[in-house]
């Protein structure tokens, strides 16, 4: 074979043997391998079996592996089914060839389209077309000294049309008209007959010399029309001509005169003046032939309907030959003389368009004025200098000197006097002048004795002022124009800086430096508004601000009418009886403001004072000193307030103190959120509120202990762990976990029951099923057993399931121990709880109406004994601890809300924490509305209420159930507690207290 | 108390920040000096040698706030970007970095044991991040703030934060308990004492307050400076004889702790916008010298 194959000769590539193949798909395989383990992923390539690559990439195609190499289409080579019936024909297609195509297909199929074939090529259409394809191509070939397509936008190659081919060989020649021979005919013959004419008149002179003229008239004009003519011939018979080309730098089709025909006139003009200065005919033959639009404006910037073109307008650097205007220029007299031209530019630098002349009187003329001159003592904010006509006065030349007196007293009351009107203006004067009309001691007011050197004296003062407040004034304006800072600034402006507190604005007043500059009234307005609102006379209460506040939001209240919630701010501190006082004098207030408003008597001695003030002009300085005081106050009050401490209870997650190394405070107490939370739990006894009715408990606490003393602190600490303890007591029990128990027996039949319950609770007993029914009269027998101090033997089997349901219950810290407490638990049974369960095993329809009772009333203010244990221990705590924050109303109202709320209240601390947040935030906003939140929760309640009702029946039953559990927990606890031996006393001291209730 | 102890001149310049420095700490011994900037990099420094060590860069943003671990192994460092970054020194590489704040972070610090890192991000909450663990979810959450966190202090058992809405907050793990003292003024920064009974608190009233933790109590306001409305750092010298913070004119205090007086104050930038001030150096015997070193630190921090 071997030597048989050496006389062949192989032509082609041979079929590669499979062997090949294979080690090429290993290679392929273990390349792959490579990649995978050496690359990173984005950088490792798929390829197939063949070693193919396989996916490609975003830019080329996508993730278009299942589509490569096939149809190109999803469904790849799979024939579409074909359905069509008579209710719904299926549509013909019509099928092209495009149907059949590829897209690259199509794009070929569009460059052979249909068009003039070059032997037709009239107007050369084509011809162009190809001529640009093919420098485009040469384009490619050779690179380009100018990057990009550009030049081959610019810079069309030359095609000539088959017209013009045509008429190039018929003779005619580029930059002439076509018609050129016809219309030269015409005038020969035209020229002739005139001759003719002439002949018949030569013999008279006069007529021979306007025959002259008339010859020449007529020349002219021949001459000027073929040259008209020609231009226009010339442009249309070159393709790249007949349209308009867009010769201006506009966008495309964007037309600046279009609302202004006659600027396009003028603009025309203009333009086509250089070149048709001769001829003086319409332009509009012209212009529809060579549009343009534009003259040669700058480009880039507009011209306003209104501006006028100018010489300045033209555009330096468009290009300075105009070819257009060379064949012309060339046909006519280049001889022309510019003077036309040089005409023109002055008429259009005078701006008038054609159809206006130039108004012969402008009225438009500049006036200017001087600025404004700046007195000298203007300071750039607002001032009150007492004594409002010092400056007039400053420049007022003083009276003689004058000798004082005689007598001393007199010569010190009018030196006093002098001062005090110097200082407060010249109404003080006045004033005194009128109540000292009869005393004879103040006769230098009225020009009598010593009345010359009390205008000495006065002028004196005055000056002495002025003097003084320049010099402030001076030093402040330099102040100011040292440093301008925003702050300042704003302070100028009155603008209430953005801070948290109204407290912390009147500070920011406060700090305000030369508190006792009289001209430094500014403060005042630095005010918050809610004091500037008032004028200085109506502040009935300037001594204390709070209260003032206060005031005026009772005012504002009042006025505006409406619902009044009750006093914001400070007011939440004060009890009952002091608002109402308050508000007692604050209605007091009011009606004599009203009545000083409507009258003249001003009934209130603040308002009187201020009267007096502002009569004789001093109101400025005592507005001033007061609100200092107060702030001084205010900083002491603050100074008392802050720092102030609080106290929560804050839960560190385990890990945490893992990592610090510390132990758990915590520890062995229910692990928080996400132990057992079922859906059931949520929906029915854990609405969102709840949260917040938990934190009104804390809140008592933490006001006591603002004060935080050390012993307090203690105390406070003892007080919380009890809580804790509560609220250990207090955890809820998941729904689902009781369905783990009872589900075996009676889980359907509880559901079942439930709408008809819902439907008509009037006839539940009847419809209850019989199963709950075992379970509550077994519960019931055995608690009124326990009532009337008899021995019931305990439903073995049901205690059985409890016991179940409490070991999954205690997962989390299983420990014998409690096992075995918990089965104790199972047998003996104290008598509270016997009194707990017999409270929530009340016959049913006695039951059911306390429970519509109950949400009927919405917020549960009157409290029905089954939901009384929890909430018993949450008065007591409260009752401890709250009641001097007059906080326990609105505690109470909470708290008897819902039992079950209470209930489901848990340890969690995270949860402990959220509803703190919100408290605070509760306390923060609507602090002192009590009212108001206790109200919107109603609404919400009531809102929920429905839904409630419905559900009351289930509820009562897991109600009762968690009653049960109630009582292992208190069983249990001690076995926990032997653990915390800390916390045991506490509980204990809970324990009794529960059974001291019930 | 005549500020003897108290720097007096500049020792040196530490130039390389290309933007405004935000932040500069020493370490646990006073020997290095970490500060981060608006240049998104963080930058060890031998302050005494005047000598650029390290950069660390792989922040996205401005970087505010750097800690480092008592050994000097590790580096955390918070910012612009929402997270914290959790740095291995040596290597500068980027260990870990733990994302959840919902905003901007202002401050991060690690406990004594440099398990966890505490956060203080202007999403008003305290997150604590293990380190132990390869997890990057917080382990725990504190949000009972009502503004911004902007400081924060950790001590063996407690964690202290001082925020926007007044309050320095002490949560103390040991007890399970928190602890707030309102001071009606935002504290922007607090620093602690070295014997650890007080906490001083720069508030934005351009005052400095000092705070008997026990009880709460105000035991001094310090004034004369300006902090309206920068964060300033603030913080008692080693001997706690001496309370120093920064003002927004470009000056550093020194006030007497007992009696509040001006004891000392330098010009110390030449910009007129806000200066973040240094921590003090652990190392007794360093003090004057960190002190003088860290002055000029900051030199460039202009806005």
């Amino acid at each position: 074979m071997d030597s048989d194959e050496e006389d062949f000769v192989f032509y082609g590539t041979p079929i590669e043997r499979e062997e090949e193949i294979t080690t090429r798909k290993k290679k392929a395989l273990a390349q792959a391998g490579g990649h995978l383990r050496t690359l990173p992923a984005w950088k490792q390539e798929v390829t197939d079996e063949e070693g193919r690559r396989r996916f490609h990439g975003a830019f080329t195609g996508g993730f278009s592996a299942g589509y490569y190499n096939t149809v190109g289409s999803k469904e790849g080579w799979t024939p579409q089914s074909f359905t069509s019936s008579r209710k719904n024909r299926a549509e013909v297609k019509e099928q092209s060839i495009f149907n059949f195509l590829d897209e690259d297909e199509k794009a070929e199929m569009e460059g052979r389209s249909l068009g003039t074939s070059m032997q037709f090529d009239t107007f050369g259409f084509t011809a162009s077309e190809l001529a640009r394809k093919q420098a485009e191509k040469e384009q490619e070939k050779r690179p380009s000294a100018i990057p990009g397509p550009v030049p081959d936008e610019i810079v069309v190659p030359a095609t000539e049309s088959i017209g013009v081919k045509l008429l190039m060989k018929m003779g005619w020649r580029r930059g002439r008209a076509i018609k050129d021979s016809n219309t030269n005919s015409l005038s020969d013959i035209r020229r002739e007959a005139r001759k003719a004419f002439l002949s018949f008149a030569a013999d008279d002179a006069e007529g021979q010399t306007t025959g002259a003229e008339m010859v020449e008239g007529e020349t002219e004009y021949s001459a000027n029309l073929p040259t008209n003519d020609d231009t226009d011939q010339f442009t249309s018979s070159t393709p790249v001509y007949v349209i308009n080309p867009k010769r201006d730098s506009y966008g495309l089709g964007f037309d600046p005169f279009k609302h202004a025909p006659e600027f396009r006139e003028k603009k025309r003009s203009r333009t086509s003046g250089a070149k048709e200065r001769k001829l003086q005919k319409p332009l509009s033959l012209g212009e529809s032939l060579f549009g343009f639009k534009s003259g040669r404006l700058a480009p880039g910037f507009g011209t306003g309907a209104l501006e006028d073109l100018d010489v300045e307008d033209e555009d330096v650097y468009a290009p300075g030959y105009d070819f257009e205007d060379s064949y012309v220029e060339e046909i006519e007299e280049p001889s022309k003389p510019m003077i036309e031209n040089v005409k023109k530019l002055p008429k259009t630098k005078d701006g008038v368009l054609t159809g206006f002349k130039a108004a012969s009187i402008s009225d438009y003329q500049l006036e200017r004025f001087d600025p404004p001159v700046i007195p000298k003592e203007f300071v750039p904010y607002h001032k009150f200098t007492a004594p409002l006509d010092v400056g007039s006065k400053f420049y007022e030349a003083g009276p003689p000197e004058a000798i004082p007196p005689d007598d001393n007293n007199l010569k010190i009351l009018i030196d006093g006097m002098a001062t005090l009107v110097a200082r407060c203006g010249k109404l003080f004067e006045d004033l005194s002048r009128e109540k000292n009309q009869s005393n004879p001691l103040f006769a230098f007011l009225f020009g009598g004795d010593g009345h010359d050197y009390y205008a000495r004296k006065l002028w004196e003062e005055r000056q002495k002022r002025t003097d003084q407040n320049k010099q402030h004034l001076d030093a402040k304006l330099f102040q100011n124009a040292e440093k301008m800072t925003a702050e300042s600034r704003g302070k100028i402006l009155g603008e209430k800086p953005l801070e948290r507190s109204i407290r912390d604005s009147a500070t920011s007043a406060g700090s305000a430096e030369a508190v006792n500059l009289q001209y430094n009234l500014s403060d005042t307005f630095t005010k918050p508004a809610s004091l500037s609102e008032l004028p200085e006379a109506v502040r009935p209460f300037q001594d204390d601000p709070a209260k003032q506040e206060r005031f005026e939001q009772f005012l504002k209240e009042k006025y505006r009418g409406g619902l009044r919630s009750k006093d914001a701010g400070g007011a939440s501190k004060m009890s009952e009886a002091a608002r109402a006082r308050e508000r007692l004098e604050f209605e007091a207030a009011a009606e004599s403001l009203e009545k000083g408003k409507s009258g003249k008597g001003s009934n209130t001695p603040s308002q009187l004072f201020t009267d007096i003030l502002s009569a004789s002009g001093l109101q400025f300085t005592t507005g001033l000193s007061e609100p200092a005081k107060v702030i001084q106050d205010e900083e002491l009050v603050k100074a008392k307030n802050y720092p102030k401490r609080e106290e929560f209870q804050w839960r560190p997650s385990p890990i945490l103190c893992k990592r610090f190394d510390l132990v758990d405070p915590y520890m062995g107490q229910p692990p928080p959120a996400p132990r057992h939370k079922s859906k059931m739990d949520t929906l029915i006894f854990m609405p969102d509120t709840v949260v917040s009715s938990k934190v009104e408990e804390n809140m008592p606490l933490d006001g006591n202990s603002q004060t935080g003393s050390k012993d307090k602190g203690k105390v406070d600490i003892v007080e919380e762990e009890i809580e804790v303890d509560v609220e250990v007591e207090k955890i809820e029990r998941p729904v689902d976990l009781y369905k783990a128990i009872f589900s075996d027996d009676s889980d359907d039949d509880e559901e079942n029951s439930n709408p008809k319950q819902v439907e008509d609770p009037e006839k539940k007993t009847a419809a209850a099923s019989t199963t709950l029914n075992r379970l509550i009269a077994g519960d019931f027998l055995e608690s009124l057993g326990k009532e009337l101090g008899l021995e019931v033997p305990p439903d073995l089997p049901y205690s059985d399931n409890k016991d179940k349901g409490k070991s999954t219950l205690k997962e989390t810290k299983t420990s014998g121990k409690e096992e075995k407490e918990t089965l104790r638990v199972g047998n003996v049974r104290s008598a509270t709880d016997y009194a707990v369960s017999g409270n929530s095993m009340a016959p049913e329809m006695a039951e059911t109406t306390q429970f519509r009772e109950h949400f009927m009333q919405g917020d549960g203010r009157v409290k029905e004994p089954p939901m009384e244990i929890t909430l018993a221990l949450n008065e007591k705590n409260a009752t401890g601890t709250s009641d001097r924050n007059g906080k326990k109303g609105k505690y109470e109202e909470v708290a008897g809300e819902d039992k079950k709320r209470h209930q489901s209240w848990s340890t969690d601390s995270s949860q402990d924490e959220k509803r703190r947040k919100h408290s605070r935030h509760r306390r923060r906003s609507t602090s002192s509305d009590d009212d108001d939140s206790s109200d919107d929760y109603r609404d919400r309640h009531h809102s929920r209420s429905k839904e409630k009702r419905k559900r009351s029946s289930r509820e009562k039953s897991s109600t009762r159930r968690r009653s049960k559990h109630h009582k292992h927990r208190d069983r249990e606890s001690p076995g926990r507690h032997s653990r915390h031996g800390s916390s045991r006393r506490e509980h204990r001291e809970t324990k009794d207290r529960r059974k001291y209730k019930d | 108390m005549s500020g003897g102890d108290l720097p007096t001149k500049e020792v040196n310049v530490l130039k390389g920040h290309e933007g405004a420095v935000l932040a500069a700490r020493f370490n646990a011994n006073g020997e290095y000096c970490l500060s981060c900037g608006k240049d998104r990099t963080i930058r060890l420094w031998n302050p005494h040698r005047g000598i650029h060590i390290k950069t660390y860069k792989s922040h996205g943003r401005e970087v505010r706030d750097v800690h480092v671990t008592s050994d000097n192994s590790k580096l955390c460092s918070c910012g612009g970007d929402r997270q914290i970054f959790y740095w291995d020194v040596a290597t500068g590489r980027v260990i870990r970095k733990f994302r959840g704040h919902d905003s901007e972070v202002n401050a991060v610090k690690f406990n004594d044991y440099s398990t966890v890192v505490v956060s203080a991000g202007y999403d008003q909450s305290l997150r604590a991040w293990d380190c132990r663990s390869h997890s990057t979810e917080p382990i725990q959450i504190i949000d009972t703030f009502l503004d911004s966190v902007m400081s924060v202090c950790l001590t063996k058992t407690e964690i202290i934060a001082g925020s926007v809405d007044g309050t320095v907050r002490t949560f103390d793990i040991r007890l399970g308990r928190e602890i707030s003292d309102d001071l009606g003024h935002p504290v922007n920064c607090i620093s602690l004492s070295n014997d650890g009974n007080c906490v001083l608190a720069s508030c934005l009233d351009s005052t400095l307050r000092l705070l008997d933790r026990t009880s709460g109590e105000l035991l001094q306001e310090y004034k004369g400076h300006t902090c309206k409305s920068f964060k300033m750092d603030c913080c008692l010298t080693n001997s706690d004889a001496h309370v120093t913070g920064g003002s927004e004119d470009g000056f550093v205090y020194f006030w007497d702790l007992v009696d509040a007086s001006v004891v000392s104050s330098f010009r110390a930038h030449t910009s007129v916008g806000f200066l973040p001030f240094l921590g003090p150096s652990p190392a007794p015997h360093k003090i004057s010298q960190a002190r003088k070193a860290k002055v000029p630190l900051l030199d460039w921090g202009l806005f």
